[in-house]
């Protein structure tokens, strides 16, 4: 009798505990596993460090919030020393998922950077070298490494790379922007309160630029038709409208603070287009995207 | 002969004194100004105050701008009356700043006031700066962030994130600041600590090299009376006090609007605290914090609220390992605490279990103690949340995930 309940009082306790999910799971399998490398002529200098969301502040201060809404878990830091006395410091921040560690990789990505094939995607400057993988941000800074410093850089990320398993792939959705007059690598993931709104939660944007006209593509995954339409008229009574008979379809919102933006839902995504005035930009590129979104 | 001046230690002494013991301050309105802004046809009640000897008069509630990088935001903040703007170099890697630079393009340039921060390379581990940290280097980051702004000049220059007496003392940062000062690229220089606060305020009075001072300053501090002393000798020798974590972390963990609104007003109870720069994401929190100033006063409800909230011992170990020595069983308390945290503050049950297997815990853990003789300093039952949370190794890791 023991025997039989047991497996349902420990689903008890994990259900109590946990609520709906905990996605955080899928993340968790590389990071058991993970050991900073080891790196030729470098030796760890110190402990490696441990941050969890409580204390990042005292590791990366104000800049620590932004992280927490992009449902950080955990940071490790290490640090190396070689012989002619340069340090490397390797941090590796891990996300709840790829998506929001993806997020929080392109809230700091410059469109321009200098990017290399490391991870899923990653760039380097002159003692920085910042990649993606999977759920992971790994930022990598380096001092006095002279000459010899993008190599050593390129050399440290290859191999902390490694070490966090499969590279991945950046978020599906954002194949589904259409290509013209999109600027390279602008691509963002909006964690939560997307447009400064409580009620419109996660966003993807891209921005534009066509003949002289700079604009932003945008579109919010709700979990499912009925989540999509609350959306829509919460933000139609946000802004003053008296539309009642909220259906899948096309929607201009008179937006005070952000003006007029032209919206479409159909099930569960909600796509969009600001900073434009003219409509036929605006039906041209909400069909585009809606044509691609349809494809997944 | 000579004019006798208030020590540090005598003037904590005066000052906690004073009103260490107490939760709320009387309020004190008298150097401050109210002013009616119109914005978008809304009248809005602005209170003032002077950033000390900067003479910048300022609404006590301006912006922090380190969560968004929606620069309509920043606009209907700056439209609805907030002055001051305040960010740093390190804030989406001065994406930020240039976002900011965007919005106050065409501005007139005495309609806002300007600050941002930057530290100089610092040692994490001993959290002391390194070779690198230099004048030139730190000149070189003020270069950065005006090119970053697209300003000529910045109204505050911040020397970020110090919590060392010695950081804040460190010669090439002080000199950086100052010659920037001198070439006009700053108006004034400012420190901020979020972390040991009264050491590192302390230590920028006695520099006498800061104007101004952003500290974290909140009722859910536990020295909140302290960081109040020496944010008190600061005010009295001219710096001006900015406050910012007035709410600490309240968005994230469910504050209602009333809550953030409460721990706002809290801060400004104390006159000696200028302005605060709450990183507000929203409109709706936007207008929540601006209303603060419809009436800075606390009402009952909201004192009480504060207290009870401020009494609760929460669920995040502070880490002062005080309970370390205290267990006849020599447990790690503090990392059961984390896991504690993990199970009902995260929920992340993996990373529970994980921790308190590699604990090498005992089999019988709180068991043969009649009573537990470990004193917590904030207040939690540590025998109870360890037998509450070590059931999670009785737990077959396939029904975690």
């Amino acid at each position: 009798m023991m025997k039989k309940r047991y497996p349902v009082v420990c689903l008890l306790f994990v259900c109590l505990i946990l609520g709906v999910n905990n996605s955080a799971r899928a993340s968790d399998s590389g990071w058991k596993t993970f050991v900073f490398p080891e790196v030729t002529g470098w030796r760890q200098s110190g402990e490696i460090q441990t941050f969890q969301p409580e204390n990042l502040f005292d590791y990366i201060d104000g800049a620590a919030d932004l992280y927490l809404s992009y449902d950080f878990q955990e940071l490790k830091v290490a640090e190396y020393r070689n012989e002619k006395k340069a340090s490397v410091i390797v941090e590796v921040y891990r996300h709840r998922t790829p998506t929001h560690a993806f997020g929080i990789y392109s809230q700091e990505r410059l469109a321009n950077a200098n990017f290399i094939d490391v991870g899923t995607q990653g760039y380097i400057e002159t003692n920085v070298l910042n990649f993606l993988v999977g759920p992971y941000y790994v930022k990598i800074n380096s001092y006095n490494t002279g000459a010899e410093d993008q190599g050593i850089l390129l050399t440290f990320a290859k191999k902390v790379s490694e070490n966090l398993g499969e590279k991945g792939s950046l978020p599906s959705i954002l194949s589904s922007f259409p290509e013209e007059g999109k600027k390279k690598t602008s691509e963002k993931f909006i964690a939560i309160k997307f447009l400064g709104y409580s009620f419109l939660h996660s966003a993807f944007t891209a921005d534009y630029e066509l003949s002289g006209t700079k604009f932003k593509l945008f579109v919010i995954e709700g979990r499912d038709h009925t989540e999509c339409g609350n959306m829509i008229q919460r933000y139609l009574q946000q802004t003053g409208s008296r539309e009642k008979n909220i259906i899948e379809g096309r929607y201009t919102i008179a937006d005070p603070y952000h003006g007029e933006i032209e919206v479409e839902w159909r099930g569960k995504y909600i796509w969009g287009i600001l900073n434009v005035n003219d409509p036929s930009l605006r039906l041209k590129y909400l069909k585009l995207f809606g044509e691609e979104l349809k494809k997944k | 002969m000579f004019k006798k001046l208030v020590g540090r230690r005598d003037f904590m002494k005066s000052s906690l004194a004073g009103f260490g013991g107490f939760f709320f301050l009387p309020s004190n309105q008298e150097k401050q100004e109210v002013k009616f802004v119109e914005a978008k046809g809304k009248e809005r009640k602005f209170v003032y105050r002077t950033l000390g000897k900067t003479g910048l008069k300022l609404p006590v509630i301006n912006m922090g701008v380190m969560n968004t990088d929606n620069p309509n935001l920043v606009r209907a903040a700056l439209e609805a009356g907030v002055v001051m703007l305040d960010t740093a170099q390190t804030y989406q890697r001065g994406q930020n700043e240039g976002m900011i630079g965007e919005v106050l393009k065409g501005r007139p340039r005495d309609s806002y006031v300007l600050a941002t921060k930057a530290h100089p390379p610092t040692n994490q581990a001993t959290g002391l700066y390194t070779e690198e940290a230099t004048e030139e280097a730190y000149l070189r980051k003020i270069d950065t962030s005006l090119k970053n702004l697209g300003l000529d000049y910045v109204d505050i220059y911040h020397h970020h994130g110090v919590s060392k007496r010695e950081s804040a003392l460190f010669e090439p940062v002080l000199n950086a600041l100052q010659k920037a000062k001198r070439d006009g690229k700053i108006r004034f220089t400012g420190i901020t600590t979020h972390m040991n606060e009264p050491e590192v305020i302390h230590a920028a009075v006695d520099s006498k090299s800061y104007d101004v001072i952003l500290t974290a300053y909140s009722f859910q501090q536990k020295h909140h009376a302290e960081v109040g002393a020496a944010i008190a000798r600061a005010a009295q020798a001219g710096i001006g006090i900015v406050g910012m974590k007035a709410i600490r972390g309240g968005s994230r963990q469910g504050a209602t609007g009333k809550d953030a609104a409460a721990a706002l007003k809290w801060v400004l109870q104390n006159p000696n605290v200028h302005t605060i720069v709450p990183g507000y994401i929203t409109f709706e929190e936007m207008n929540i914090a601006l209303s603060v100033m419809e009436d800075l006063t606390l009402s009952d409800s909201e004192k009480k609220g504060l207290q009870k909230e401020a009494s609760l011992p929460g669920l995040y170990c502070q880490g002062c390992r005080q309970c370390l020595g205290q267990c006849p069983e020599h447990l790690p308390i503090p990392d059961l605490m984390r896991a504690y945290m993990y199970t009902y503050g995260y929920r992340n049950l993996t990373h529970a279990q994980d921790l308190v297997l590699s604990l090498n815990l005992p089999k019988r853990v709180c068991e043969d103690c009649s009573e537990c003789s470990v004193k917590c300093s904030s207040g939690f039952n540590i025998s109870g949340k360890i037998r509450d949370v070590i059931r999670i190794r009785e737990v077959p890791s396939e029904f975690i995930g």
